[in-house]
């Protein structure tokens, strides 16, 4: 619609610019037709001066017998035909002045030829005669309808000649007229075309002000996110390592004081000997039980959960604490720091009768060095853990690299994993399976918390009896948490 | 008795089971000395700079410390003992729950003289308490001497 609106101006712009051009032709062509009749006014001047000069040459020549005059005289004779010709000739296209030239031409022959004869009669017949021809001259009216018919011509030409002027003034008037609607016409243009700029700056300027608003208010969000898990992450750090400490105390005393009991039970069995060997009677069987049976019972059930309670405890910390370690990145060498795990696992990898096959070239990777070994040792050291009684265990370590993500993989052919509990053997203190083996149910969680911390995920394939697949996928090059 | 002034054992502890099994072992380690126990860092450190019998005005003295205190940390007890002219040379034995490697080194740079985690193994705790007490036994002589 501007476009349009931009379009149509400068059209309107052209169009009365060709209109101004055009005037100025006709106003030209008009020009040239005022110059024409001030060419026929002259001519009609120079008719009429010669007449006049050929009059006042004859009369002079009639008194004065002057060589002079004769010669003038001459001249305009031959003169006034050459301007009625030239008149004749000028105004061909006009039949007013062609009819008063057709009038003027007999009576400019009827006045010359009386001159003539006249001058004629003054040579042949010297002073006396030409006197005579002077004083009885009849070319006086002859001149005056001369005169006249030349007035009449003028007049025509100085009517023709006003028409035209009027209309040139006419044509100027109108040239003027268009200049004024041209300016007008442009002065619209450029008000509207700065309109329009100004209109698509200010547009411009608005969606590039909410471009930044909206990209620093996204900053922001983000931002604030991530202070927030920040802050989230730190409150559970916290409060984990605040909860294992301050249940640790309790813990010392159950535990201090269960061997206190131990030892006050001590006297209490020597004494219950004692009775048995010197008055049986003494000893019931309600009271042999407690101090023989119930009370190591007790203590030794006591002791064992609370030790176990400490254990899940210093889990949670060592989680914790491995939480709150720094990460620092650097290029590791996989191939080095793999085999490295291999070797390191090597003599329990034998004596359980299996074998580990590390499948190089691994890509490498920017990450956490002692986070990422963890990681790997602690699959590996499952996977020869779980491996399946009476089958060659094989245990492959492989890697690849996708886009900007790096994958490893721990595969064995042990006894698996039950799909149902592939989401639990990641959570704290959950194990799966047959429970022979020794353990908290701690690794995987450990595991699953330092790939987070490097930026990435673990995942299991598995199936009962069909062996398991660990899949570390981790940034290729990671450069830690995203500070605030 | 030879021994003048024998070493006042303090011993800021707010747990009251650990701070009674922490003296039954004392006691079974053959330690006689008086224990002071403090279940908060204001009232332990008032006796230690102001009380009579405290070791800044009646030396000689030795602190357990427990670092978890309902009050104050107890690296704060600890600096203060360690920033005072009168009290630097009283030993100070940190006990406590926390085995953070941070801690300890954060402990033995204060000045703390030996550093013991509460185990939850109880037959460990005994054993680090007797030996404890054995260490006790050792600076006492060179305390006195250095008084008397």
């Amino acid at each position: 619609m501007i476009l349009a609106f931009v379009v149509i101006g400068f059209l309107s712009l052209l169009v009365a610019g060709g209109g101004a051009a055009v005037i100025m032709g006709l106003s030209e062509d008009r020009n040239v037709w005022v110059s024409h009749t001030y060419e026929v006014e002259s001519h009609i001047d120079g008719l009429r001066f010669h007449l006049e000069r050929l009059a006042s040459a004859r009369r002079g020549y009639l008194l004065g017998d002057d060589a002079k005059f004769r010669a003038a005289y001459a001249a305009s004779s031959a003169a006034i035909p050459a301007e009625i010709d030239a008149l004749q000739r000028l105004t061909v296209d006009n039949p007013r002045q062609q009819r008063n030239i057709a009038i003027l031409r007999p009576q400019v022959a009827q006045l010359t030829a009386a001159l003539d004869a006249s001058m004629a009669a003054a040579e042949a017949g010297g002073r006396a005669r030409a006197a005579q021809a002077f004083a009885t001259d009849d070319s006086a009216p002859q001149t005056r309808q001369v005169q006249q018919t030349a007035s009449i011509m003028f007049a025509e030409e100085q009517r023709l000649l006003s028409l035209r002027v009027s209309a040139q003034a006419g044509y100027v008037r109108a040239f003027f007229v268009i200049l004024a609607i041209c300016g007008l016409l442009l002065a619209m243009v450029a008000a509207g075309s700065v309109w329009v700029i100004l209109r698509y700056t200010r547009e411009l300027a608005r969606s590039r002000d909410g471009l930044r608003r909206l990209n620093d208010n996204l900053e922001q969000a983000v931002q604030e996110r991530t202070t927030d898990l920040q802050r989230a992450n730190d409150e559970i750090q916290r409060f984990a390592y605040i909860v294992s400490h301050d249940l640790r105390s309790p813990l010392v005393n159950v535990l201090g004081f269960t061997s206190e009991l131990d030892a006050a039970a001590r006297p209490i069995t020597e004494l219950l000997d004692r009775a048995e060997a010197e008055a049986p009677a003494l000893v019931g069987d309600e009271v042999r039980r407690a101090v023989r049976e119930d009370v190591p019972e007790a203590i030794g059930f006591i002791r064992g959960s609370t030790q176990k309670m400490d254990r899940l405890i210093n889990a949670i910390l060592k989680l914790s604490r491995e939480g709150r370690r720094t990460v620092s990145p650097e290029p590791l060498n996989m191939n080095e720091l793999v085999q490295g795990i291999a070797d390191s696992l090597h003599h329990r990898v034998t004596e359980a009768g299996a074998e580990i096959v590390v499948e190089k070239p691994l890509p490498d990777v920017v990450t956490d060095r002692v986070a990422l070994e963890q990681i790997l040792s602690n699959l590996v050291e499952n996977a020869v853990k779980y491996l399946k009684p009476g089958r060659p265990g094989r245990i492959v370590i492989r890697g690849r690299r996708e886009l900007a993500k790096v994958i490893y993989e721990v595969t064995d052919n042990g006894r698996g994993i039950d799909p149902k509990d592939h989401e639990r053997i990641f959570d704290l203190f959950r194990r799966s399976g047959v429970q022979d083996q020794p353990g908290e149910g701690i690794g995987l969680a450990h595991v699953r918390a330092s790939a987070y911390r490097l930026g990435g995920i673990v995942t299991c394939e598995s199936a009962l009896d069909q062996g398991a697949a660990f899949q570390v996928s981790l940034p290729a090059a990671y450069f830690g948490e995203i500070m605030v | 008795m030879t021994h003048e002034q024998p070493v006042t054992i303090l011993m800021i502890e707010d747990d009251e089971g650990h701070a009674r099994l922490i003296e039954k072992n004392i006691r079974r380690a053959g330690i006689s000395n008086k224990i002071h126990h403090f279940v908060d860092g204001t009232t332990a450190l008032s006796f230690l700079f102001d009380h009579p019998e405290g070791p800044a005005k009646n030396g000689p003295g030795l602190v357990l410390l427990d670092l978890n205190l309902p009050d104050m940390s107890g690296t704060d007890i600890l600096t203060k003992i360690k920033a005072d002219a009168g009290l630097k040379r009283t030993p100070v034995v940190v006990l406590t729950t926390t085995d953070d490697k941070v801690e300890i080194q954060r402990c033995y740079d204060l000045g703390c003289n030996v550093y013991i985690t509460k185990p939850v193994n109880y037959e460990n705790f005994a054993d680090a308490i007797r030996q404890l007490g054995l260490f006790l036994s050792v600076i006492q002589v060179p305390e006195i001497d250095g008084l008397g």
